[in-house]
Order: structure tokens, then C-alpha cells, then sequence
């Protein structure tokens, strides 16, 4: 239901604290969207380590590389991004290169605010609107972000905003405006935020949707809440725990599983659940959009089996 | 180097002026940096701990409604702080920060108002990416200088890469050369109309491709801030120069603080070789949120009496803690042989940390005080004053 949702849009943007796991949900979410016949691209930007590792894919550098059939990934690099717009837009060779190789270029790209930003989303657009064969088709059938953890909270998305208002006239302005009609198409475009269930990442992420909403006219269309973790004793076993878990309880439960440590365990995770629930409750009173739990993975290491598990979970909610 | 790693942390609390939190997102940077500061204020210091962080954290961490940019007092008495201990918390408002620099550096009223009011430097001074870390820099300077403070601890916005934190002064300053952006941009502003009459040819074709991106009212603001920048390029560079000179000083320190996963380990593996490349004090690594498992000799004495489902359940959720312990135990070991540093490890408690009672058992198991992570049974996360304060945002 929430799936269908999202993947009838062209642009799902995933958007949260930075430590939440936005990037194992993004490529859970396009392998749930490519398990549904799309063509599903999923976009990184300027990422140190590549989501790619979890399907065992090489994550190459430029360009849109198909990692499973019809999953393909993208790390967008914003300053390969600007060199790659100023030579378009130099159209002469010589002069694109007289620019690129200027110091004030570099100083002025280091530096200026948004800059980078505004030439990542600009080429998301472009991507968004890439038409092959004939007749004409999109290129990808859905887009999924995963959009940076700044901590700056909108200010990734705020940058078209400031950028038309920075910018009133000529191409950037206009661009900008183009960016900013597209996020804020409710058809094309779709926010959703991810949290784990503790307080800051919480509170961030309800600040997050409420202030794109009203600041930016965007409306978040889910919440996923990583990491939950889910009950695994009964209520009555869970009592039982927590009360033998106050006493100094010897023995063993199997060879090498102390009691005592067994317990410890346990109670953290009850403790653990139980913050979970109490999250859970807390975002569906304060975002009117569905909350998606998705579990908390003990895996040594996310392969993708685990990010598999992961999309039946969305396939389900 | 040799120092135990609770030790560290500790002498660092008593002896230095001023100690730098920085770390990647998500991993309990704040409240590190907080605990540090209550820590610190209970050993009879007079700290303050500034967070730059936007979305407000650290209000959430002391428990208050709104933090402002003007130090504020936290009522510590109940913890018995020695001495003259004392504690203040701030955020920092990067707008306004930038404002008072403009005010201070600017000759006169009307060139204060040309930039001020200048739609670029609106842009350029408020929430925008980039400006945090340019003004945390300049906070720093006017904090370290303030005689309230013996202690200044400094929460660092989650950058991406850690290190934009530390070259910010260096791209504030390459950003406001005006010497190179003025060869190109002037001739817009002093014709007070299009003329590309530049020196060179290349400068002609910057004008020319910026024209034909950015649009002739862009560049017009644009030019006439370089140029209003211009008379105070100067104590900017001087300012600049002297954070450097602050973050290299003896009484400075970085606390440097990670996740147990091997992607957050590794970014602070790379922060503290740039640190050490650039002379910069090293204060210790925190790594957060371990999970517990118990101590491995137990498990002598008589089979408890639990029967088999339960058995079988605790023992299938142990192994998966256990999995997930050694995971990151191996990552620590990691950090540990390939900087010859030991980090201080703090177990995952089993509630959150959002007032001061709970910044104080992190700041005990950051300095080795506490023993036991669960001391006082914390299961209060979900309490009527955290439910209240939520519905209040």
C-alpha cells in the first residue's frame, strides 16, 4: 500500500539525521522498487562508501552503473557535477578549461554556499527528465535520494528556494525554480523521512517533516523508523526477565550462554523495545504521514539477503 | 600516548581552555559533548558547552525548551559540584554571529547597511550549508577570549566529512580574497552597468559564462558584496589567522568520538591522521553505543530454573548480541592498533540521554567512574516529561 504509494512517483527523496541508516533503507526501498518491474535509480551523493557494498557491486566511480538488472546507482560527486555544467554550458573546450583550471573557480566553488547543492539537485532533474528510445520513455522509472545528513536539516532542500530568491534572473534562477517545482509536485515527488527510535533522531525527524511542509511546500509521504527492536519474549517471559535480571542468577543456559549475561541482553533489549514502542506512538501522533518500523539487524554485516529482508518488509506495510 | 583512556579525558577536563567534540552524525556527539562539560563543571571548573548544531540537540539533551545564543546557566546544585563549579549552555545562531562580524569589522554605518542588507550576503549568512562551520570558528575565537569561561566545550555540526570543520577559516578566507574576485568582478559595479573591460581574456570569459548563468542582477549583488567585503577583508584574514592559532594552542583539544561500526570508526581513523598531519592537540577517542554481552568468565553454579521456551529464546537473543558485540569489538581493535590510542568505550544504556541525571552517568563512564552502565535501571525514556515535551514542539 505505502510502496504503491511511493513508487508511483518519479522522485522519492529519503532525508534524516545522519546514523539512522538512510542508506540501507534507500537500497532496501529500490529493491523493492525493482522487484515491482521498475527501473530504479539510486541516487548517492558524495558518499565516502557506497550502499552499492551491501549487493557485493563494485561502487564505480561516475556515472549510473547497473548493479542488479534494473537497479542502478549513482554517487554524485557535486563537484564533478559543476565541472561537467561548465563545460555544457562553455560549449568551447578551450574555455571550459581556461575556467576549470582557474584558481578563482575552485576557491569560489569551495566556498559558496548552496552552491553545491544546487548542481546536485539540478542534475537529479535532468536525470528525472532523461527520455530514451522511441517512443520516447523515461530512462528511470523512479528516482530514490539519499539525500545528505548535514544536520542542517531542510537546508539541502531549502537551497533552490534561496537560490531563486538569491537569483532572481538568468539560468540559475530559472533553474532553481525548475528544481523547486519538482520537489514540490506531489505527483512526481515524494519525501520520506527516516529515524530510529531515540529521542533526538525522533524529534529531528518530526521537526524535518513539519518545516518542509510549511517551509518549503513539501509534504512528507512516510516516516520509516529503522532499527525497532521488534518483541521476541512474551509479556509474561519479558516480567520474568526483568525480575531475575535484578538477582545474580548462576549457571548456564547452553554451553558458552552465562545466565547472567543471557539476561543482561535480554533486558536491554526489552528496555530497548519498549523505547521503540513508546518512538513508534509518538511519531504517528505527530506526523500525519504512515510510520513504517523496519527491524533492527544484528547481521555482522549488511548483505543482501538482509537488505532483501528489509524490502519484503516494505513490500508489506 | 601511554596514558590509560579514561585518564586522558580526565586530565583534559582539569587542564585545558578548550575542547573540540567532532565526530560524524549520529553518534551521540552532543551528548558526549555535554557530559564532558557537566563532568568538568562538577570537578569546579566554569564551563560552557556550545552547540552549533541547528536542529538544536543539545536542548533536547538538557532537557530544555528552547537554548539561545546568549549563554545560559544550568542549575547543577544537585549534583554537588565543587568549588566554583559552574555550567552554561549556548547555541550558536550562525546569522547572527555573522552579522556581529560584519558590525565589528565595518568602517562605517552605511557600508555595515550596504552589506547587511546586500541579497547575497542574506543568502550567504543564514541557514545555508557551510555558513555553520564559518561561524563556529568565529564563535570559538569570541569564547575562548571570554572571562566567564575557564572551559569551553564545542559541540561541531555534523559535516559530512569532519574536516570541513577545520578548513572552514581557510574557505571563509579563499572565498573572500577579494584581491583575485574584484580583478573580475569590479568593472560591473564601478560602470554600474554591463562592461567587460577585464584585463585579461580569461577574466573576460568568466564574465561572460557568468553573465550567461548567473544573470546581470546576480552579479551585481554579488560584486557589490566583494566589494563592501573589501575594507574588511583584513581583520577577517586577522581573525581567521587567530582561530588557527587557538585551535593549535596547548590548552586546546580534540575529543574525537565514533559509533562501534566500522564505517563511523573509519571516518575518525581519518580525522586523527589529519589531525596529527596538521599539529592539531588530540585529546582521545569516545567510541559510543556498544552492546553489552556480560562478562564472559560468569556462568558457574546450578542450571537456573527457567523453562525451555524462555531458555531458548534468551539464548537465541544473547548469541545475536554476542555477533553483534564482537563485530565491534573487532572494529575497536582496528582503531586501536592503527593509532596506538585506546579509546574510551561507552556501552549503549538502555534508556536515552535527554536530561542532566542522564548527562551525568555518561559523563562518570566517560571518565572511568562508574563501573556498571545500568547503575540506576534507567527505563525512564519514555516518562510523562519526555512525552510532555514532545507534544510541545
Amino acid at each position: 500500500m505505502l510502496l504503491d504509494d511511493l513508487l508511483r512517483r518519479r522522485l522519492v527523496i529519503l532525508s534524516g539525521k545522519g546514523g539512522v541508516g538512510k542508506s540501507v533503507v534507500g537500497t532496501a526501498l529500490a529493491l523493492a522498487a525493482r522487484d515491482h518491474g521498475k527501473r530504479v535509480l539510486l541516487i548517492e551523493i558524495d558518499t565516502p562508501v557506497s550502499a552499492a557494498r551491501f549487493l557485493g557491486a563494485n561502487p564505480s566511480a561516475g556515472g549510473e552503473t547497473e548493479v542488479l538488472p534494473g537497479l542502478f546507482m549513482v554517487n554524485l560527486d557535486p563537484r564533478t557535477v559543476m565541472d561537467e555544467y561548465v563545460r555544457q554550458t562553455a560549449r568551447v573546450d578551450l574555455i571550459a578549461r581556461k575556467i576549470l583550471e582557474n584558481p578563482v573557480y575552485h576557491r569560489f566553488f569551495a566556498a559558496a554556499p548552496g552552491l553545491p547543492e544546487l548542481m546536485v539537485l539540478g542534475k537529479i532533474m535532468v536525470l528525472e527528465e532523461e527520455r530514451v528510445g522511441w517512443p520516447r520513455r523515461p530512462r528511470f522509472d523512479l528516482l530514490i535520494v539519499d539525500a545528505p545528513a548535514t544536520g542542517h536539516g531542510l537546508s539541502f532542500l531549502k537551497v533552490p528556494l534561496a537560490a531563486s530568491n538569491a537569483v532572481p534572473v538568468g539560468p540559475v534562477g530559472h533553474n532553481a525554480r525548475r528544481i523547486l517545482s519538482l520537489l514540490r509536485d506531489p505527483k512526481r515527488t515524494a519525501l520520506a523521512v527516516v529515524a530510529i527510535p531515540e529521542e533526538m533522531a525522533v524529534v529531528e525527524a518530526i521537526e524535518f517533516a513539519g518545516s518542509a511542509g510549511k517551509e518549503l511546500g513539501i509534504e512528507t509521504r512516510a516516516l520509516f523508523l529503522n532499527a525497532c527492536h521488534e518483541r521476541r519474549f512474551t509479556a509474561a517471559q519479558e516480567m520474568e526477565i526483568l525480575a531475575l535480571a535484578a538477582t545474580d542468577v548462576p549457571g548456564r543456559l547452553a554451553p558458552g550462554v552465562p545466565a547472567a549475561a543471557a539476561l543482561t541482553a535480554a533486558r536491554h533489549h526489552i528496555r530497548r523495545r519498549k523505547l521503540t514502542q513508546f518512538y513508534l506512538k509518538r511519531l504517528k501522533k505527530a506526523v500525519g504521514a504512515p510510520v513504517v518500523p523496519l527491524p533492527f539487524l544484528f547481521d555482522e554485516r549488511l548483505t543482501r539477503q538482509s537488505l532483501q529482508a528489509l524490502a519484503e518488509r516494505l513490500e508489506a506495510a | 600516548m601511554s596514558a590509560p583512556p579514561h585518564q586522558a579525558l580526565q586530565d583534559a577536563l582539569a587542564e585545558r581552555r578548550i575542547i573540540i567534540v567532532s565526530g560524524s552524525g549520529g553518534v551521540g556527539k552532543t551528548t558526549t559533548a555535554a557530559a564532558l562539560a557537566l563532568r568538568a563543571a562538577l570537578q569546579g571548573r566554569r564551563v560552557l558547552v556550545c552547540t552549533i548544531d541547528p536542529s538544536r540537540r543539545l536542548a533536547t539533551s538538557l532537557g530544555l525548551e528552547t537554548l539561545s545564543d546568549r549563554a545560559r546557566e544550568m542549575d547543577i546544585r544537585r549534583f554537588g559540584p565543587a568549588e566554583d563549579g559552574r555550567m552554561w549552555a549556548m547555541t550558536l545562531d550562525t546569522k547572527r554571529t555573522f552579522d556581529t562580524l560584519v558590525e565589528r569589522h565595518t568602517p562605517d554605518e552605511a557600508a555595515r547597511r550596504r552589506i547587511l542588507g546586500n541579497r547575497f550576503y542574506k543568502q550567504v549568512s543564514s541557514a545555508l550549508a557551510g555558513s555553520h562551520e564559518y561561524m563556529a570558528m568565529e564563535k570559538l575565537l569570541d569564547l575562548s577570549a571570554d572571562a566567564r569561561f575557564d572551559l569551553v566545550v564545542l559541540d561541531t555540526p555534523p559535516t559530512r566529512h569532519a574536516l570541513d570543520f577545520l578548513e572552514a577559516p581557510e574557505r571563509l578566507m579563499g572565498f573572500l580574497d577579494t584581491s583575485v574576485l574584484r580583478w573580475f568582478l569590479k568593472p560591473y559595479f564601478v560602470a554600474g552597468r554591463l562592461t567587460l573591460k577585464v584585463a585579461t581574456r580569461t577574466g573576460a570569459f568568466f564574465l561572460k559564462l557568468a553573465d550567461r548563468v548567473l544573470g546581470l542582477q546576480f552579479l551585481q549583488d554579488l560584486s557589490e558584496f566583494f566589494l563592501a567585503f573589501e575594507g574588511m577583508y583584513g581583520g577577517f584574514k586577522e581573525r581567521a589567522a587567530q582561530v588557527h592559532e587557538v585551535l593549535r594552542r596547548d590548552d586546546a583539544g580534540f575529543v574525537l568520538v565514533a559509533g562501534p561500526s566500522a564505517l563511523t570508526l573509519d571516518e575518525s581513523l581519518y580525522f586523527h591522521r589529519r589531525l596529527v598531519e596538521r599539529e592539531m592537540p588530540f585529546v582521545g577517542f569516545v567510541v559510543n553505543r556498544l552492546h553489552p554481552v556480560g562478562e564472559a568468565s560468569a556462568g558457574r553454579g546450578p542450571a537456573p530454573d527457567i523453562d525451555d521456551d524462555l531458555g531458548d529464546r534468551l539464548v537465541e537473543v544473547f548469541k545475536d548480541y554476542r555477533r553483534l558485540s564482537k563485530a565491534e569489538m573487532r572494529n575497536v581493535a582496528r582503531l586501536e592498533n592503527e593509532t596506538g590510542v585506546a579509546p574510551v568505550l561507552v556501552p549503549e544504556l538502555e534508556g536515552d540521554v535527554h536530561d542532566l541525571d542522564g548527562l551525568d552517568e555518561v559523563g562518570a563512564l566517560l571518565v572511568g567512574a562508574a563501573a556498571a552502565p545500568a547503575r540506576r535501571g534507567r527505563t525512564r525514556a519514555p516518562s510523562v516529561a519526555a512525552a510532555g515535551r514532545g507534544a510541545a514542539r
